[in-house]
């Protein structure tokens, strides 16, 4: 009877000792646990979480023909698409271009001599 | 130095069908004072049967815009890859924009046309802004767009 309740007791506390942190680390808001986390296989997988945006209400390109601005309302909070910002991600990842002089023109055939145009605004 | 003679006739050889085959043009587009925000221009070329070849400058940057310059847009898919390098700002109403580039010579008097989209945001896009057909005879002739531009020529 001594030998099964030493068992039982042993057996929760490896169970407790276990399961407890690791649970704790799944669960953690900070990381304050993060390096218990560590000692068990989910830890290589721990991906910091990327926040989609599930606002399709801005970009609203509803007049035709019509190329609308971004809406500027502060409640927006997908600003990839913002002018202001240097971003290049915007419409499901498609990139700005490279602007003029930062890499060679394209190999279109148009340009005689492969050099980049040079262009002025007055 | 018979092989440095050798070797400058052979440079010299290799160089001039270089330089003849690209000839130094000039585009200039003046846009009208239309009143709103910049706008975007795309200049590109097609050929004979109306088939996109490539484009020559794109003046705005944002890519998300460019479906608005439709018809380009429709030609390429709006891949960036055809105006990497050659993009620069939009272009402001009333402004002058002049492009100096080197094109190449097979494109004159072959059929070929150059071609201005334009759009400017919470206006009207316009697609086919300005078509011109490339010929020698006609460099330096201006030409009004259907919008946004008040003249375009190109210049040799």
């Amino acid at each position: 009877m001594k030998k099964t309740l030493r068992l039982l007791v042993a057996s929760t506390a490896l169970t407790a000792g276990i399961g407890v942190p690791a649970w704790s680390a799944m669960q953690a808001p900070s990381d304050v646990l993060r390096p218990v986390a560590g000692f068990f296989e989910e830890a290589p997988q721990t991906m910091p979480l990327v926040l989609a945006s599930d606002d399709d209400d801005d970009d609203d390109y509803g007049r035709e023909g019509s190329r609308r601005g971004h809406d500027d309302d502060d409640d927006d909070d997908d600003d990839d698409c913002d002018d202001d910002d240097d971003d290049d991600d915007c419409r499901g990842g498609a990139r700005n271009p490279a602007p003029a002089g930062t890499v060679a023109p394209p190999q279109n055939g148009l340009f005689g001599n492969g050099a980049p145009p040079q262009v002025q605004v007055n | 130095m018979k092989s440095l003679l050798a070797t400058l006739a052979l440079t010299t050889a290799l160089t001039l069908p270089g330089l003849a085959m690209a000839r130094p043009l000039t585009l200039t587009t003046t846009l009208t004072n239309y009143g709103g925000d910049g706008a975007y221009l795309a200049l590109y070329v097609t050929d004979a049967s109306g088939a996109y070849v490539g484009s020559l400058w794109m003046a705005g940057d944002k890519s998300r815009y460019y479906e608005h310059l439709s018809d380009w847009y429709r030609a390429t898919g709006g891949d960036t890859a055809q105006v990497n390098g050659i993009t620069g700002a939009s272009v402001g109403a009333g402004r002058t924009l002049e492009i100096t580039l080197d094109l190449a010579d097979t494109l004159f008097d072959a059929g070929y046309t150059l071609r201005i989209d334009a759009a400017v945001e919470d206006m009207r896009d316009s697609p086919n802004e300005v078509a011109v057909p490339l010929t020698t005879a006609g460099a330096g002739t201006p030409v009004t767009g259907r919008r946004y531009v008040a003249s375009f020529a190109y210049d040799m």
